[in-house]
């Protein structure tokens, strides 16, 4: 396991923080977990969908009839006869961002897009019913860098968006200009930033069964409550008559809250045929037709002081945003915001635009939009101390973020420990000491947000509810909207659930996943659930503790000057811990007086007061070792460390392999994970040709974690494993701009970017001796 | 998808090459870490697929000190990464073989079925040229044996005539004084080469060099010797500078195609540098 030192341990808990194994792991272990791609319902049919081949065309014609022929194909569905055209969009409260079909009814706008989707009794005999699927398209032409959609004879995406600019967002506070007169020094930089896919274990999964007015959904993605609440939209449908099984969920990372082909083409065809109806993405289907990351070019201006004060900065960014908005119209905001992390701008102003391209569309993916700003934020600002000739973690240090501290108009700080960051990392290069010449240190700070607040969804419902029962026995039962999706909220959500009632991990089932079983809760995104949701368990919990130490009062006939709690299944008064009962009496008693009710209790939370972003903000730095090979340019990470304040960790173990997980995917966006189209085509949609790095290539991952206490989040705590994608990209550039001197502007960095680079530079440097002769 | 297929299971050497000979539209398939990508993305769909797995004859790696190495055809690559004997008599073997994409691969793919697979960047080819090896082949009709440089004749295809199998890899014994050495460039250490190049020299009594040979991986159709950079070589007193040059030659007596992962350019780069190095490593290793 990799190196975990806790820097100011300030708690003490019962099971919070102890060595809490993931309660579902000897399920998954076991393969005893059913996910979605396990299920299957008698009488099932399998379906397979047809794609566009072109980039952008017009649907003149769509003919089936020779797949209907063909022996075992059951049904065919198009857009035009089978849906009901709805456009639809997860950015439910603006209709102008809801641009999508599923299966569209007249015009397909990337290679890849659904076109019909059949039904057979096998997956084979479905695959092959595709090539009897004749469709007249009208080849319209195409556009796929947003820098060509937005000039003025561009094809036009979407009726009605001039220049294919689907959106626009700006950020400003302060007097910018101002704030750039103060400044000695101003740099500015262009950058480009790549896309990313992500990559689940499980390719995106459906099964639907529509019978008797009513759709039941098994589906592989991070918030049945979205996917209940956006199949309602399009079938018009009733929430309440959709229901949507998630139990297991092999991956999400921020691309499995939207409607896909999977759950959409399955279930209309069930509606149609009146089967059940699996549909599973082949690996490559997932990468051409699911989502990605939002590739984005940046230009960025930034003045400083001469001391290193940053006074002012100004961003500019163009996202190729591919066919649809998705949760791009997040993305875009979020990139913004977190280009000013984590610092202080006396002036600071973003325009952000998104622009519509015949590519894959794209959109949220674990860090949000910050991976993108910390790439070039993080590399502009190391090299401006180097500009400067200051040290790039004091200058950090003096510009960042503290406790209190209020980004203007936008968020109050209420927990920070990027301070003790710099400490730690500083320590950790000055321990290595000298290193090997083909050897260098990066570093990169961020911060990221714990959960969204901004209401796009337009949910009714709180944004996290729980439930929590205990039975006669002692056993608690807590049902919570929340979505397991590998990182672990089942467990954090029992951790807290045990820590608030007093009792034991292995006293609480949870249940999860499951939309007429559960409550509402807007799901896995953001890093929102173990702050959220986490506050609903730990109230629904309170409120049955509650209740139970009622009954404690009048069975102890104690004295109600006197405070009771639960701790390790003892019901004790907290001054005279030796003084009290069982919690497994207490609870037969309680039940037994509540004329056979079981206790039961409920908590929710929606943030209030804390602007219009994120309740909390976690804060890091991180260290990374690069070895590059000066001939080949080839780049090795070597060893990294992070500095990490996630407030109150309430998982250590979770927490230890979320930062793994989060920096190997960080490592994939510095240096591996190219996604290359040619007129719109993915040229890389197997795992063969794009890159991921494997676990016998991870560098050591060692974590300092800073305590801090987030008075917002259940026990202190705030977001961990989503903030750690941000860093690393801009950390590696900053090793190699260390070990030679050369500025990576684009990212992924492929070993010809640098041999470039060096080449460009000897070049310059003979220009510039030539010239002093 | 994976087309349907009808699967022939041969219990002996025999059987199989009867079985071979008798069907048409037939792949032969053992470890089938490469026969099932292709199968996969449909760019094959062969009627009848031949399991030779099960022929334990084909199973062995035999070592002689006057005779050499002799590696069955269905051997796994983890079983020739682990094997002492080849550690001790060509440790270039097993440290080609230590970085041969991941160990589930290595555990399931075969020599034989790497070498008739015949994609130029597979690794085991250009080092067991380096090491001047033979490949028997043989069939209904009788067997073969034919250097392994004369084997690949194309991108995925072989000298193998219809009906054969490819049956042993022989490697002779290592003249005194040589050193060999592989490298294959990119991005993840056990990942497919982008460009490789072996390189294997031996010295004289004095010091001067006695034989070279320099292969490349993935630098054309097939791998590839770079004769003109080994005749430099051979009769000389080697040095660093002759290295570089060698490897300037490689850079240029290639084809390297274009594609994603890097451009001709950046492959022809490449090649030099690895030559280079790989010889400066066999040097090494031979002087010592």
């Amino acid at each position: 396991m990799n190196k975990y030192t806790v820097i100011n341990p300030h708690s003490e808990f019962k099971v919070i923080n102890t060595h809490v194994h993931n309660v579902d792991g000897v399920a998954k272990v076991t393969g005893r977990a059913t996910y979605t791609f396990d299920v299957k319902l008698p009488n099932m049919l399998y379906g397979k969908i047809l794609r566009s081949p072109h980039p952008h065309a017009k649907i003149l014609k769509i003919d089936y009839s020779r797949a209907l022929e063909l022996p075992g194909v059951v049904g065919v569905v198009t857009g035009k006869e089978d849906t009901l055209g709805i456009k639809q969009g997860i950015w439910r409260r603006y209709k102008d961002l809801c641009d999508e079909q599923i299966l569209p009814v007249d015009k397909v706008r990337y290679i890849g897009e659904p076109v019909a989707a059949v039904a057979a009794i096998t997956e084979e005999i479905a695959e092959k019913a595709l090539d009897y699927i004749d469709v007249d398209y009208e080849v319209l032409p195409a556009v796929f860098e947003p820098m060509d959609a937005i000039k003025k004879d561009a094809p036009e995406i979407h009726e009605g968006f001039e220049r294919n600019i689907n959106i626009t967002r700006h950020i400003e506070w302060g007097d910018v200009e101002a704030a750039f007169e103060e400044a000695d020094y101003i740099r500015e930089d262009w950058f480009k930033c790549g896309g990313q896919a992500h990559m689940c274990m499980e390719t995106r999964v459906a099964v639907s069964s529509y019978t008797d007015g009513k759709l039941t959904i098994y589906h592989s993605n991070q918030s049945p409550y979205y996917l209940q609440a956006l199949m309602a939209g399009v079938l018009d449908m009733r929430e309440g008559d959709v229901r949507v099984i998630s139990t297991y969920t092999g991956g999400g990372f921020g691309g499995k809250f939207e409607l896909d082909g999977a759950i959409f083409c399955s279930a209309v065809l069930s509606r149609k045929l009146h089967k059940p109806v699996k549909i599973v993405y082949t690996r490559e289907e997932d990468f051409i037709a699911s989502k990605r990351r939002t590739p984005m070019l940046y230009y960025v201006r930034t003045g400083v002081k001469k001391d290193g004060t940053f006074c002012a900065r100004e961003a500019k960014v163009f996202t190729n945003g591919g066919a649809y908005t998705g949760m791009g119209a997040t993305a875009i905001y979020l990139t913004g915001f977190f280009h000013s992390f984590p610092y202080r701008w006396k002036g600071y102003r973003y325009d952000g635009y998104r622009v519509y391209t015949n590519t894959l569309p794209s959109t949220s993916m674990r860090g949000f939009g910050a991976p993108q700003a910390m790439f070039t934020s993080e590399q502009q600002i190391e090299w401006i101390a180097a500009d400067l000739g200051l040290d790039p973690i004091e200058m950090r240090r003096k510009n960042s973020h503290y406790e209190g501290y209020e980004v203007p108009g936008q968020a109050t700080i209420a927990s920070c420990g990027i301070d003790q960051c710099y400490d730690e990392i500083q320590k950790w290069i000055k321990d290595k000491g000298k290193l090997p010449a083909n050897r260098a240190i990066g570093i990169s700070a961020c911060g990221f947000m714990t959960g969204g607040i901004f209401n796009w969804f337009d949910t009714p419902y709180s944004f996290s509810s729980a439930v929590v029962t205990i039975n006669y026995d002692g056993t608690v039962e807590l049902r919570v909207g929340c979505q397991e999706l590998g990182q672990g909220s089942n467990t954090t959500m029992a951790i807290i659930a045990a820590e608030t009632l007093g009792v034991k991990i292995e006293d609480i089932k949870v249940y999860s996943g499951d939309t007429d079983q559960c409550p509402a809760d807007l799901g896995a995104w953001g890093s929102r659930q173990t702050l959220m949701t986490g506050n609903a368990v730990k109230m629904a919990c309170e409120d049955a503790k509650k209740q139970l130490l009622e009954f404690a009062y009048a069975e102890m006939g104690i004295n109600i000057v006197y405070d009771l709690d639960i701790k390790d299944r003892w019901a004790h008064i907290v001054a005279r811990p030796e003084r009290g009962m069982k919690y497994e009496d207490l609870v037969k008693k309680a039940l037994r007086a509540k004329d056979g009710q079981r206790i039961m209790g409920r908590g929710y939370y929606t943030p209030h007061r804390k602007g219009m972003i994120s309740p909390a903000y976690s804060y890091m730095l991180q260290g990374v070792e690069v070895e590059i090979d000066e001939e080949t340019g080839k780049i090795k990470l070597i060893d990294s460390l992070t500095a990490h304040d996630c407030g109150q960790p309430i998982n250590h173990l979770g927490l230890i392999g979320q930062l793994e997980g989060a920096f190997s995917m960080a490592a994939g966006y510095g240096y591996l994970e190219y996604m290359p189209f040619e007129d719109g085509k993915l040229m890389n949609p197997n795992l063969v040709d794009y890159k991921m790095i494997r676990a016998t290539e991870m560098p050591p991952t060692a974590v300092a974690e800073i305590d801090t206490y987030e008075p917002e989040g259940p026990y202190g705590a705030k977001e961990a494993g989503e903030g750690l994608t941000n860093p690393t990209a801009a950390a590696i550039g900053n090793a190699i701009f260390h070990r030679f001197g050369i500025q990576m502007k684009e990212n992924p960095i492929k070993p010809e970017m640098i041999l470039k680079a060096l080449k460009e530079k000897k070049e310059k440097e003979q220009e510039k001796k030539k010239g002093k002769k | 998808m994976i087309n349907d297929f009808n699967y022939l299971r041969p219990g002996t050497l025999k059987e199989a090459f009867a079985m071979y000979a008798e069907h048409d539209d037939c792949k032969v398939i053992c470890g089938g870490q490469s026969l099932l990508i292709v199968m996969r993305q449909g760019m094959i769909s062969p009627e009848y697929l031949l399991d030779i797995k099960s022929i334990k004859e084909l199973d062995y790696i035999k070592f002689d000190k006057k005779e050499g190495l002799r590696i069955g055809a269905t051997t796994i690559h983890r079983a020739i990464e682990k094997s002492d004997v080849i550690k001790k008599n060509y440790p270039v073997l097993t440290a080609m073989e230590n970085k041969l994409a991941s160990v589930q691969v290595r555990n399931w793919g075969t020599i034989g079925g790497n070498l008739a697979h015949a994609d130029p960047a597979g690794d085991p080819a250009p080092v067991l040229i380096t090491l001047k090896a033979n490949i028997k082949v043989g069939g209904a009709a009788g067997e073969r044996t034919m250097p392994l440089e004369d084997f690949s004749v194309d991108y995925f295809e072989t000298a193998l005539n219809k009906g054969e199998l490819v049956l042993e890899v022989q490697v002779p014994v290592s003249e005194p004084k040589t050193g060999a050495a592989y490298q294959k460039f990119n991005l993840l250490e056990s990942d497919m080469g982008i460009v490789a190049a072996a390189a294997s020299v031996t010295l004289n009594g004095n010091g001067k060099c006695k034989d070279a040979r320099i292969v490349l991986g993935n630098a054309g159709s097939t791998p590839r010797r770079v004769k003109r950079a080994e005749e430099l070589l051979i009769g000389k007193t080697l040095k660093e500078s002759l290295f570089a040059e060698a490897g300037k030659i490689a850079s240029e007596d290639c084809e390297p195609v274009a594609d994603i992962h890097a451009s001709e350019e950046h492959r022809r780069h490449i090649l030099g540098v690895l030559t280079k190095r790989m010889l400066q490593k066999a040097f090494e290793q031979a002087k010592a």
